[in-house]
């Protein structure tokens, strides 16, 4: 099985190296593990009246798997400080890893190619530092998100819509399942949907109180010029609960679903 | 795949050689405060660097050791961020002189494309904030790990303008969180009686 495995991530990494195509224009060094998601514009589901209606992202780089159990264990090796014994408070909360059976040791609840969960945002974001990277913003993550199982929008993709759904309503399991386990979608990303909440870089954007029942009406007093929010698309369920659990978070909280891929910058590359 | 826990202890037995550098290069830059490394929940432990409204590279950690009122706005705020520089004042007018004198009263711009060390500057003369006030300009690299640190949220408006948490933040001498003062109204002099209380730890 895991030799399969590693088959499979050779290919990928031969494919990607070979170059990707994305509208047209060929990036010669998409580095292995990542796809291009295209620019496009991502509309966000809850705006002000003085926001534009949407926001154009560019093109950009997105790892094609959210960050395994085994991919932080290497983070955690080299980087003690952010070892679950070791952590400041103020970084992670007292949940941080906690399915994990030592500092050093993923062991049974959490196997290696499992989606890593209970991390941080602060802990996210160093992960990605490491590498080198970044954490996606809200846009681009929305944008890669929108693509379906066999087209770019995947609004109305149908099998897509009905796995997400069923996703959410089950309830998160104490085992999380192997990343490449999940569908891959029109991009080439597995696990947007459908396997573990992901941390963008700027969650702490989502203008909304922790009480969602006050939100009808942001308190001015706490919230300078957020006076009027409107939503977009009523219809985007899953949008929301994205929007709701971004506005919910500390940059220190952990959760149980609750995991991170990473993002980097296109290189600049000649066309062809 | 699985490694076994002495294999483990071995690998981090080579890591460490390489951690030690790292030490001794915190150590190096910060002479002053070498003595002791920061307690758990400091907000000092950010490693995000600033720079004040004089062009000079600011760590926060520089303020350890006196108590601190730090509020992030940006200085072509029309709404609330006046409100708060004035509260800021108000707070100081409050203290008790010994205290005062010690108190660091700082501000960190969320605009961290218009508030320039110029642009601070010139907010420093305009509102006449003498030295005890400490104008910082970030990278939003650096804004947004702080914001998160002190439980701020904002964002950038398409006309440039920020929308944000209106927060009072008092630090105790060791960078920790002592006390927030949250929105626009009430709440001034519980802040300074928790600034004053914490500046006798």
């Amino acid at each position: 099985m895991i030799r399969l495995r590693q088959k499979f991530f050779a290919a990928r990494a031969a494919l990607a190296l070979a170059g990707v195509v994305v509208a047209g224009e060929i990036f010669a060094e998409t580095p292995a593990g990542m796809i291009a998601i295209p620019a496009g514009a991502y509309v966000p589901l809850v705006r002000t009246p003085k926001d534009p209606a949407q926001i154009a992202v560019a093109a950009f780089l997105l790892d094609a798997l959210p960050i395994t159990n085994a991919g932080f264990l290497a983070f955690v090796t080299a980087n003690p400080k952010w070892r679950r014994s070791e952590v400041s408070p103020l970084f992670a909360d007292s949940s941080y890893l906690e399915n994990w059976t030592a500092d050093l040791e993923p062991g049974p609840t959490a196997p290696p190619l499992a989606p890593v969960v209970r991390v941080s945002w602060f802990a996210a974001r160093a992960y990605a530092r490491w590498t080198g990277k970044r954490l996606p913003t809200t846009a681009e993550w929305e944008l890669a998100a929108a693509a379906g199982y066999t087209r770019p929008d995947g609004k109305n993709d149908e099998a897509l819509n009905r796995d997400l759904y069923a996703w959410l309503a089950r309830p998160v399991p104490a085992i999380q399942p192997d990343v490449t386990t999940a569908k891959p979608d029109f991009h080439g990303a597995r696990g947007l949907h459908g396997l573990v909440w992901e941390w963008v870089d700027d969650f702490n954007t989502a203008m909304v109180t922790g009480e969602s029942r006050a939100d009808s009406g942001l308190e001015r007093d706490l919230f300078c010029g957020a006076g009027s929010v409107g939503a977009k698309d009523t219809t985007d369920y899953a949008a929301f609960m994205r929007l709701a659990l971004r506005s919910s978070l500390k940059a220190n909280n952990t959760t149980t679903a609750l995991g991170f891929r990473c993002a980097q910058n296109l290189p600049a590359s000649p066309k062809l | 795949m699985k490694l076994s826990s002495p294999l483990l202890l071995l690998f981090t037995a080579a890591l460490t050689p390489a951690a030690e550098p790292a030490k001794k290069d915190d150590a190096c830059c910060q002479p002053l405060l070498a003595a002791a490394p920061f307690t758990k929940n400091s907000l000092y432990q950010l490693d995000a660097e600033f720079t004040d409204d004089s062009g000079q590279a600011f760590t926060l950690g520089t303020l350890r050791g006196r108590p601190v009122v730090l509020a992030m706005f940006f200085s072509t705020c029309g709404y609330a961020c006046p409100l708060l520089v004035g509260d800021m004042k108000r707070i100081r007018a409050s203290l008790p002189p010994p205290v005062r004198e010690r108190a660091a009263f700082v501000l960190v711009s969320f605009d961290s494309a218009r508030d320039t060390p110029a642009a601070l500057a010139q907010f420093r003369a305009e509102r006449s904030l003498d030295a005890q006030w400490t104008l910082l300009h970030a990278s939003a690299d650096s804004v947004r790990e702080l914001a998160a640190l002190l439980g701020v949220k904002y964002k950038q408006e398409a006309d440039g303008a920020f929308s944000h948490s209106n927060l009072i933040t008092i630090l105790n001498p060791a960078g920790e969180i002592a006390h927030q003062r949250t929105g626009l109204k009430d709440g001034l002099a519980e802040a300074a009686a928790a600034l004053a209380k914490t500046a006798q730890q």
